[in-house]
């Protein structure tokens, strides 16, 4: 279960580059399948980290839901969690940011924290609930689309490309778990500056 | 095809503001933000900006009041306008003053992307109309010339370019409008093993995004409408040779990755192409900006800064190597003197007095351009003090004036009433940004920031 294909609990003092967090109730196996994701594609090491409770405060009672840059200015009080080059926030319930009526996942681009939601992303749009796999697919795509802003990856307009902007499922749908060619050779950079912070880029 | 398209987001509240710049952000758009009405005005007074996001409700000057505004001075600026309080009444009130769109907060996430992929688009195409008449309306003469001075400055660049011509690294090559970067990159070509090669010129700033692209990579047939046959871009020209990337400063942050890259992996695709080309070249990139000042303001890539930035050489201006300036005269005149058949001699020394206390803000091409008038106007076999007089205060009262003697005193005017702002400048003289920066450049005028 660690030979990359897989992330794991780690014992304090072995962190590794990554760090997927459950906010509230997040079902164990999502959780686990993101970290392993993410390890498996960005080839970092991930941590699957102790559950945290959602901050109250970041509750939109109007809209019943949760603010997400609340969350995430809610996360980086972390600071015991600073060994950790990236933070991915893993959330069930619906998240909306000021402008927009709902989103999958936020980020802050070329920072520490990314949030991503599983709330909208079991059903299709006309109701129907869709199989587990095509669930933890879907999470998992915008798991990595959110890491890609933190590594200052911008939104990208290649069809297919994991970092295009999907405002639907639908669109989530039609995006592969992979990166056009420009996006990912800024991924790969990046990810080597986060592997080896001490080295000159490439 | 993003890294061009300014945004404003004016709107009061800050939960609003900073959730829509962080959107919008993300998609690689260049956004400021106001935070009243008045202040995006100020904002618009100071810089050009393609698309405004403005909330109707604002507690100093109302959306509806700023959109009126925005509409009879920058008529081109594209306005959605942005409501927690929407109603069709308010949303027809808005269409009627010019406003582009509307939308209610919080919006739909898809609404947003499309409709500022729609404006993006109704924009590029009204940028690629005017360039494409632009293009067609002047053709510009390209004059090649040796590098003359024999100033310790130049004196010490010629020796620079000696030495860097003999490595591969990539230059980069900094100087005021008109000191004449391009020379200083075909002279480092010339004395290059790569002289043989092809030396491939392209200016960055003349193009707009999907232009550029296209230019630098080539297309295969079909890769957008209008690509009937396949084309090699400048990169690929540029095989075994030189490639020189002017005024790089322009070049929009998409572009910026796309030529790190290539910087990197030595090979390309043409647009709409899958098949991988090796390309061999050595960049010589030029500007007139300062490029680490444009990264602070996140204009440009760090690390695409570094790759160009190998080897820096300054152009000195002409004003700091003054002993250059009957040099460059004598060599002025005898080229415009074979051009025109006219038998001007020589200049009084009054006369080269003149120039050499002259500041020359458009340096050498200012020069070239003011020898190359005397000699047209010229009287007598000797230039005169008098032949220059236009050079102080726009000339002695009653000397005629060509019409482009006109045009490039009118601009020089309205550059410095404007504090050098071109955005307020081309709205003043009602020509767009492209254009002036082209007859800027023509006129070798200078822009004091």
């Amino acid at each position: 279960m660690t030979d990359g294909t897989h992330a794991h609990r780690r014992s304090p003092g072995a962190r590794g580059a990554v760090g997927v967090v459950p906010l509230g109730n997040v079902g164990g196996v999502a959780l686990r399948i993101v970290a392993a994701n993410v390890q498996a594609v960005s080839g970092l090491a991930t941590d699957v980290l102790e559950p945290r409770p959602l901050p109250p405060s970041a509750y939109l009672g109007d809209r019943r839901q949760y603010d997400a840059s609340r969350i995430i200015a809610h996360m980086a009080g972390w600071s015991e969690l600073n060994s950790h080059a990236r933070i991915i926030g893993l959330v069930s319930v619906d998240l909306c940011v000021p402008i927009l009526q709902f989103v999958f996942g936020e980020a802050q681009m070329g920072g520490r924290l990314a949030l991503v939601s599983g709330a909208r992303l079991r059903t299709n749009p006309d109701g129907s609930e869709v199989p587990l796999d095509r669930y933890y697919e879907r999470l998992v795509k915008v798991a990595l689309h959110e890491l890609g802003h933190t590594l200052e990856i911008y939104h990208c307009d290649t069809p297919g490309c994991l970092m295009c902007f999907s405002p639907s499922v639908s669109h989530l749908d039609r995006s592969d778990i992979r990166l056009c060619s420009r996006c990912l050779f800024l991924f790969n950079r990046a990810v080597h500056a986060l592997a080896h912070p001490k080295e000159k880029p490439l | 095809m993003t890294g061009r398209f300014k945004i404003l987001v004016v709107d009061d509240e800050l939960i609003v503001r900073e959730s829509l710049v962080g959107w919008l952000k993300k998609g690689g758009y260049r956004v400021e933000a106001a935070s009243r009405g008045q202040e995006g005005l100020e904002r618009l007074e100071r810089e050009d900006f393609d698309l405004i996001f403005l909330d109707i409700k604002m507690p100093d000057v109302s959306g509806m009041e700023v959109l009126k505004q925005v509409k009879e001075r920058y008529p081109s600026t594209m306005v959605v306008m942005i409501t927690a309080y929407g109603s069709v009444e308010t949303a027809v009130e808005a269409m009627k003053l010019g406003a582009n769109d509307y939308l209610m907060k919080p919006f739909e996430p898809e609404q947003l992307t499309l409709l500022v992929e729609k404006l993006q688009q109704h924009k590029r195409l009204i940028d690629e109309n005017i360039l494409l008449r632009e293009q067609i309306a002047t053709a510009v003469a390209e004059r090649y010339q040796d590098i003359v001075g024999v100033s310790e400055p130049m004196q010490a660049l010629f020796q620079l370019i000696e030495e860097v011509a003999a490595v591969d690294s990539p230059v980069l090559i900094r100087g005021e409008t008109g000191t004449g970067k391009e020379l200083v990159a075909k002279a480092i070509h010339a004395r290059s093993p790569r002289r043989f090669g092809p030396f491939v010129p392209i200016n960055c700033g003349a193009f707009t995004e999907g232009l550029l692209e296209s230019e630098l990579f080539g297309h295969e047939v079909g890769s957008f409408t209008g690509a009937a046959k396949a084309k090699k871009g400048r990169l690929e020209i540029a095989h075994g040779g030189t490639l020189f990337l002017d005024e790089i400063g322009e070049i929009p942050m998409k572009m910026q990755v796309d030529l790190l890259r290539v910087l990197e992996e030595r090979r390309i695709h043409r647009v709409g192409g899958t098949r991988e080309i090796p390309v061999d070249f050595r960049l010589i990139s030029a500007t007139h900006r300062n490029l680490t000042h444009e990264i602070e303001r996140g204009h440009f890539r760090q690390d695409f800064y570094f790759r160009l930035n190998v080897i820096e050489i300054q152009v000195p201006p002409l004003r700091e190597r003054r002993e250059d300036i009957p040099v460059l005269a004598e060599h002025f005149l005898a080229k415009f003197r074979r051009e025109t058949n006219k038998p001007v001699e020589g200049f009084d020394p009054e006369a080269l007095d003149r120039l050499c206390a002259y500041d020359w803000p458009g340096n050498v091409r200012e020069l070239e351009n003011a020898v190359e008038r005397a000699v047209v106007l010229a009287k007598a076999r000797r230039l005169q003090r008098d032949d220059f007089g236009f050079l102080f205060r726009g000339g002695a009262p009653g000397e005629p004036h060509s019409l482009k003697e006109m045009e490039r005193l009118h601009i020089q005017r309205v550059l410095s009433l404007c504090g050098g702002n071109i955005s307020r400048a081309a709205r003043l003289l009602e020509i767009n940004r492209t254009t002036l920066h082209n007859k800027i450049k023509k006129y070798g005028l200078r822009v004091n920031g």
